[in-house]
């Protein structure tokens, strides 16, 4: 049996899908997925775009600016254009996705730029990176906005910040500045916005922030002055110049202080008056106050006029209140007589007493009827003493009678006085000029001319002049003198001793002065050895020299400049008078007479006689240059000597018997000094024997 | 009939390579991918000490051409663009020639197959310009020079057409001419 298999039927097998496919297509497949996730996601994190119009666009650039929120970049320019009809910088920014949701209609944008100002330097950063937009939101989620105006310059109150906002308003012509900072003693607590007109025109309005920290410091009845610049004042207390700091000097400020107690918690929105200075300040704390004032009457025995509605009423220098009304009051009854007493109405201000508690005019009272039995007193006082305006002061009395503040009926409580201190002007200026009448001017004027009458007569007087015409005198009498024989002798001996001297020159020259000298050299070399063996003599050597010296300095030189200086004065007292012109004639015959004096000098031959002894002193000059060669073979000999003086000194201490040998050495030198001094005093007695050798 | 390998380097040897295509496409369209990026994105982050600066290849080419300096920008133009859009041309070229009858003569394809493996690794130019550039330019604060992404795309883009051009078989050329020489 031969069974043939079937035929099998071969159908192509269906070819799968993809089959073929090599793995490799995996990679683009996958590439795909992660471009396509890639960009998907940041599509769904790309933020919304927002819009905000800009005056001009400071730098604003398209990809590079920042918008930041609390200083963190938060977003980034796109595009900048124009809005319709370039009206205004229109920045597109991109904003991120998780802080857009914030962005709704209490977000502002300003830019943030380098800026100097008086109050400093802001935006310095921004210098090297560029501008970027600040931008402030609170932190609530509310309905997105996408357009917005941004702001000039940074708003003083930012969004989701804290602080009292209270608002400055000024009628005068303030200084309010932009940005300024308002202190509190010195500190910065706030700061104010910017200055803008009232609707109305009437004054100006300023915002302004107390930061959360300080809010306390501010209520109902703190008041605001205006503190830049400086002011000086002239005062009893002397100039004074006072201004806050320099930032306020240059850049304006306001500071402030809350005088009185009891004021209210400040609510938002509050607008206070800035005044121009303190005084205004704290004086206008009246004017607002709420409390009622506590009204007093006083009554003045004296009627002393300078006293006005609005006088100050102090008490312990402290303004407490004014002088509301003034009259006169005559009651026999009450003071029992008719005088027309001054009657006083004052206006206190309860607050200023700075009492604790409840500030009420009860409260004020109480507190002045304490103080009035324990002796407070009003009495007038100088306000000024230029103007003579009067004040009330209320001062404690020590031995005050006693007295009660009481109301009378319906009638004001009335004030006990005590004794005045007006201190008068004019009273001060008489008490002067009548001191000045008593002062005794006559009798002072009388003295001085006696005194001037006697100068004269002394000067006037006979004698003294008399004085030049002896001084004439002297001096004819010196003319004689001069004119006498024998000064006109004088000549003749002068040249007689001009020709020994010439002679003995001479001779001197012939004597060969060098070899001499040499010799003498010699000789003391020779006493100086036997001298250095020893150094006993030599303080006593130098004991004599000091005594020499001593007696030198004795010499009465002071006693001779004293005279001469004595003999001058008398001269120029001399001098003043009239006659001394006569004087000069006297002289002119002095002069002659000595004129003719050396004209017989010349004559005798005088001068011929010197130039002869001046040639005979230049050969000896010569002869003394010659012998001076020698002086070095001098030096070496000396400084020989000093070797061998310091060796001997060395060996000094080397043993007894060289110190007996110098002891006899010195006995020696001793001789040889005592001789020499022997030889000083033949010489001193004649000198010539040294000259000629004899 | 079991694989034979080849005696003298152990590779395996195949008549025929039929994933060729498929791979020479699939690198070819992932090199494409990462091409557009790499033109999109800028090439380099120049930083100074007032302004960063980005700029992509051709931006980069126009700037300079901007400068004057037309001899650089040439160059770069050529290197950075009309080389690899050259490269893609020419592969799918290929590609396609293999399937289809052309006109082409088999040798001049050929020639055109080895150019294009020669010249692919000298694209990777640009890539050593920034990364030296880039190394170098290190000052911190004052200025420095960081590649941009486009960078890493267009190494890769390089990469992908190397590994798409090596992938080709070049034999296949030839397969065309052997049908027709061979009809029965």
């Amino acid at each position: 049996m031969t069974d043939t298999p079937p035929d099998v039927s071969i159908k192509s097998a269906r070819k799968l899908f993809l089959s073929g496919a090599s793995i490799v297509w995996i990679i683009p497949l996958l590439a795909l997925f992660v471009a396509l996730g890639v960009a998907w996601n940041s599509f769904n994190a790309r933020g919304p775009q927002i819009f905000v119009e800009f005056e001009k666009g400071s730098g604003i650039k398209a990809g590079e600016t920042e918008l930041r929120f609390r200083d963190v970049t938060v977003g980034r320019v796109e595009e900048v254009g124009f809005s319709a009809g370039l009206g205004k910088v229109v920045a597109t920014i991109r904003v991120d996705k998780d802080v857009a949701q914030f962005i709704d209609n209490s977000a502002a944008f300003w830019i943030i730029q380098p800026e100097v100002s008086a109050q400093g330097i802001t935006g310095l950063s921004t210098v090297l990176s560029g501008v970027y937009i600040e931008g402030s939101w609170n932190e609530e989620i509310g309905d997105f906005e996408d357009r917005f105006v941004g702001a000039d310059s940074a708003p003083l109150i930012r969004a989701g910040q804290t602080g009292l906002q209270i608002a400055f308003r000024t009628v005068g012509n303030g200084h309010l500045t932009d940005d300024a900072p308002i202190l509190y003693r010195g500190i910065e607590v706030g700061r104010l916005g910017k200055a803008q007109i009232a609707p109305r025109g009437n004054f100006a309005i300023v915002e302004a922030l107390i930061y959360d920290d300080h809010r306390d410091l501010v209520n109902t009845s703190t008041r605001f002055w205006d503190s830049s610049g400086f002011r000086l004042s002239i005062g009893p207390s002397g100039a004074e110049v006072d201004f806050e700091s320099i930032a306020t000097l240059i850049g304006g400020g306001v500071t402030f202080d809350t005088f009185v107690s009891g004021g209210d918690r400040v609510q938002d929105g509050t607008v206070f008056e800035i005044f121009p200075t303190k005084e205004e300040a704290r004086s206008a704390v009246f004017n607002a106050s709420a409390v009622d004032p506590l009204k007093l009457s006083v009554i003045f025995d004296e009627n002393v006029s300078g006293l006005a509605v609005g006088a100050p009423v102090e008490l312990s220098g402290l303004t407490i209140g004014e002088v509301e009304s003034l009259s006169g009051i005559v009651d026999y009854n009450q003071f029992g007589d008719s005088r027309v007493r001054l009657n006083v109405t004052l206006s206190l201000q309860p607050a200023r007493l700075g009492l604790p508690g409840a500030v009420s005019a009860t409260s004020a009272l109480a507190f002045l009827q304490d103080r009035v039995s324990n002796g407070l007193r009003a009495r007038l006082a100088s306000a000024s003493l230029l103007t003579g305006g009067l004040k009330v002061e209320l001062v404690t009395v020590a031995d005050a009678p006693d007295a009660q503040l009481v109301a009378v009926d319906d009638a004001l409580p009335v004030m006990p006085t005590t004794k005045n201190e007006t201190s008068d002007a004019a009273a001060t200026v008489e008490g002067v000029f009548s001191r000045i009448n008593n002062l005794p001017i006559e009798e002072l004027l009388n003295s001085a001319i006696g005194l001037m009458n006697s100068a004269q007569m002394l000067i006037g007087s006979d004698e003294i002049q008399q004085t030049p015409r002896d001084v004439r005198t002297l001096i004819n009498e010196v003319t004689g003198l001069v004119s006498s024989d024998s000064v006109r002798n004088i000549p003749v001996s002068l040249n007689a001793t001009l020709s020994r001297v010439e002679t003995l020159v001479a001779t001197l020259e012939q004597e060969q002065m060098a070899k001499r000298l040499m010799e003498a050299v010699d000789a003391v070399s020779g006493a100086a050895d036997a001298f250095s063996t020893s150094t006993e003599g030599v303080p006593e050597l130098i004991a004599e020299m000091q005594t020499v010296a001593a007696k030198a300095g004795e010499i009465e030189l002071q006693q001779l400049v004293d005279e001469m200086t004595a003999v001058t004065r008398s001269a120029d007292a001399v001098i003043g008078t009239p006659d001394a012109i006569a004087l000069p004639g006297s002289l002119k015959n002095a002069l002659d007479e000595l004129n003719y004096t050396l004209q017989e000098l010349r004559e005798g031959g005088a001068v011929e006689n010197v130039n002869q002894t001046l040639a005979s002193a230049r050969n000896a000059a010569d002869n003394i240059a010659v012998s001076a060669k020698d002086l070095p073979q001098i030096v070496d000999r000396l400084s020989a000597l000093f070797d061998q003086a310091s060796r001997t000194i060395e060996g000094y201490n080397q043993g007894d018997q060289i110190s007996r040998t110098a002891q006899n050495t010195l006995r020696d030198i001793q001789k040889a000094a005592d001789a020499l001094a022997s030889l000083a005093r033949t010489i001193e007695r004649n000198p010539n024997s040294l000259l000629l050798g004899r | 009939m079991g694989t034979q390998t080849c005696a003298r380097c152990g590779h395996k040897m195949v008549s025929r390579d039929f994933g060729s295509l498929q791979r020479v496409w699939a690198f070819w369209i992932m090199g494409l991918m990462c091409y557009v990026p790499a033109n999109t994105y800028p090439m380099l982050q120049t930083r100074t000490l007032f302004q960063s600066d980005e700029s992509t290849i051709v931006g980069g080419a126009v700037e300079l051409a901007q400068h004057g300096a037309f001899g650089i920008a040439f160059i770069i133009l050529l290197a950075s663009v009309a080389i690899p859009l050259a490269k893609f041309w020419a592969i799918a070229f290929l590609a396609v020639s293999v399937k289809s009858r052309r006109a082409t003569a088999n040798h001049s394809r050929q020639i055109m197959y080895e150019v294009v493996e020669y010249i692919g690794r000298w694209s990777m130019i640009d890539i050593f310009v920034v990364a030296i550039l880039s190394s170098l330019v290190q000052l911190n604060t004052l200025a420095s020079i960081n590649p941009g992404p486009a960078s890493m795309f267009f190494a890769l883009s390089v990469i992908f057409t190397m590994l798409s051009a090596q992938a080709f078989d070049s034999r296949m050329i030839w397969d065309e001419q052997a049908k027709d020489e061979d009809p029965s």
